[in-house]
């Protein structure tokens, strides 16, 4: 599903983004992505939806080379990658609703499958009673939702989430993460880079960790620290 | 293309959006307002000055004793018929003369004329106003005209006066053009500085919509709509009231006592001439080109791939 051979990025004028970075995910696996601030986690995945061109290297998602892939078929390629966010991004002002029904117009979507599509999404996710909440009506955790939902509405093979839990409590956090298990049982590929310790040590999925850009370490049902100075914390 | 859709993106944008909306209109509104008022004073100079070109004439004063003479008379006549420049000419008697004299300057002063001291004359126009002076040399040393010794004072003509006519009217064609071009490049680049303001405060939206893998048209066809709707409605509002403007003016020119300035209502639809188009339809279209054109402009560096 996605392969990075030998990929740098570098920013201007000298800070590392990504450097020599090698990986190889395949279809329908569930990985974390894990490092400090800086390590190069948001780098992996602007490159990956070709927000950023790398360097030097070759990167192939979904088969496609991106190296290659022309600029009007960008569009194409995102619609193939579902995103979450931090931050959620969501349009303010529109509804719950209509966030989730914006990803299927966009694809051109007949608008009666929209209309049968966006309410089953939403209340897979549980917010089948919010559809007419503007996104600042509603909590951290449901916004993240929409988001979820809208990233998924589409079924795209690979959906990638940037720190998906970083702005809400615990409690919730599990359900945004049950939510992309879920997700990925139905076959998509999903990329979580995260913060969040206690749930990588929870779920013991593949494990890619970075350091200043470089991937240090690659375990298939890994915790969120080396295994050498695990700190007995894990579940 | 989902024309609905993208019709109902912009509308709902411009709702939520109102004060920028309203700014955005207000901003098309003064630049085609003085667009409007431009193209009507240039159209109206330029009646002024066709009307003043035709009214250009050559006087010439005939001698009594050739006034008497029938044959005379009629040869001067033929001499004025073959001259080609000559576009139409009026023969005054002396009494035609008298009644316009009476007419300028009043009962009083003719009743108490013993004779009629006026002489009977020719009123020749010419076909434009540059061939007024070559026409009127033409009669300068003519026998047959009432000069008195040494001088052309038998034929009449505003010779200085047609110079700087036509000088003037050069000048402030010029003139007109310049303000055009000036302002028709103010109203581009508010009305781009405008629709730049208003999409840089919606650039996370757009950044969402990228995210979701909108094509750069579909994002950009709901912003362009918008810029076209903005300037459509500028561009009414600023016809009807350049339009209401100028009638109004005309309306009190009319009563006053400069009305030979023939100012003329600027039609608001259609209207013949060279520029055919009457100020709604040139507006409109100005303005809705401009706005859709500024719009798409101004998302540019915000859909770099």
């Amino acid at each position: 599903m996605i392969v990075f051979e030998d990929v740098t990025k570098i920013y201007d004028p000298n800070v590392v983004g990504l450097q020599d970075f090698s990986c190889h995910i395949a279809k329908g696996e569930f990985v974390f992505l894990v490092g400090p601030s800086g390590s190069g986690k948001s780098t992996l995945i602007k490159l990956i939806t070709r927000e950023l061109r790398p360097d030097k290297g070759r990167i192939l998602v979904a088969g496609r080379n991106l190296e290659t892939l022309k600029d009007s078929k960008v569009p194409l390629l995102r619609r193939n990658i579902g995103c979450v966010f931090q931050d959620f991004k969501l349009l303010p002002n529109k509804t719950v609703y209509e966030n989730v029904a914006y990803a299927l117009e966009v694809v051109g979507e007949p608008r009666r499958s929209i209309r049968r599509k966006v309410p089953e999404i939403l209340s897979l996710v549980g917010l089948a009673d919010k559809m007419d909440s503007y996104p600042h009506e509603i909590s951290g955790g449901e916004q993240q939702r929409v988001s979820v939902a809208r990233a998924f509405v589409n079924h795209p093979p690979l959906l990638l989430a940037d720190e998906p839990t970083g702005n809400i409590d615990p409690e919730t956090a599990i359900g945004i993460m049950q939510l992309l298990v879920r997700i990925n049982r139905t076959g998509t590929t999903v990329l979580v880079a995260t913060h969040d310790r206690e749930m990588v040590n929870r779920m013991r999925r593949r494990v890619l960790q970075l350091e200043n850009g470089r991937l240090v370490r690659d375990e298939r049902r890994g915790g969120y620290d080396h295994p050498g100075e695990a700190n007995g914390e894990e579940a | 293309m989902r024309l609905g859709f993208f019709l109902s993106e912009a509308l709902g944008s411009m709702r939520r959006n109102w004060v920028m909306a309203m700014a955005a209109i207000v901003t098309v509104f003064i630049s085609m307002a003085i667009l409007g008022a431009v193209l009507v004073t240039r159209d109206n100079l330029n009646r002024g000055i066709t009307s003043l070109k035709n009214r250009v004439l050559i006087e010439v004063f005939i001698k009594d004793e050739v006034n008497a003479d029938p044959q005379q008379l009629q040869e001067l006549e033929r001499k004025i018929q073959a001259i080609p420049e000559v576009k139409s000419y009026r023969d005054i008697s002396e009494e035609e003369a008298l009644q316009r004299f009476r007419e300028r300057f009043g009962d009083r002063i003719v009743d108490n004329l013993p004779i009629n001291p006026l002489p009977a004359s020719f009123e020749i126009r010419v076909k434009d106003a540059d061939q007024v002076d070559r026409v009127a040399r033409l009669f300068f040393d003519d026998p047959r005209v009432d000069n008195d010794p040494g001088t052309h004072n038998g034929v009449k003509y505003a010779r200085e006066t047609v110079r700087k006519m036509l000088g003037t009217i050069n000048l402030v064609g010029w003139v007109m053009w310049g303000a055009t071009i000036i302002f028709g490049i103010a109203a581009v680049l508010l009305i781009s500085t405008t629709v730049r303001l208003s999409i840089f405060a919606r650039r996370r939206e757009v950044e969402i919509m990228r995210l979701v893998g909108a094509t750069n048209w579909f994002i950009r066809w709901p912003f362009v709509l918008e810029g076209f709707i903005t300037g459509i409605v500028g561009a009414v509002l600023a016809a009807l009231f350049v339009w209401l403007g100028n009638w109004a003016l005309a309306r009190w020119i009319e009563g006053s006592s400069i009305d030979f300035l023939h100012l003329r209502v600027y039609d608001l639809w259609w209207q013949g001439g060279a520029w055919p188009a009457g100020l709604l339809p040139t507006l409109v279209v100005i303005g809705g080109v401009l706005g859709a054109a500024g719009s798409a402009v101004a998302l540019r560096r915000y859909l770099r791939a």
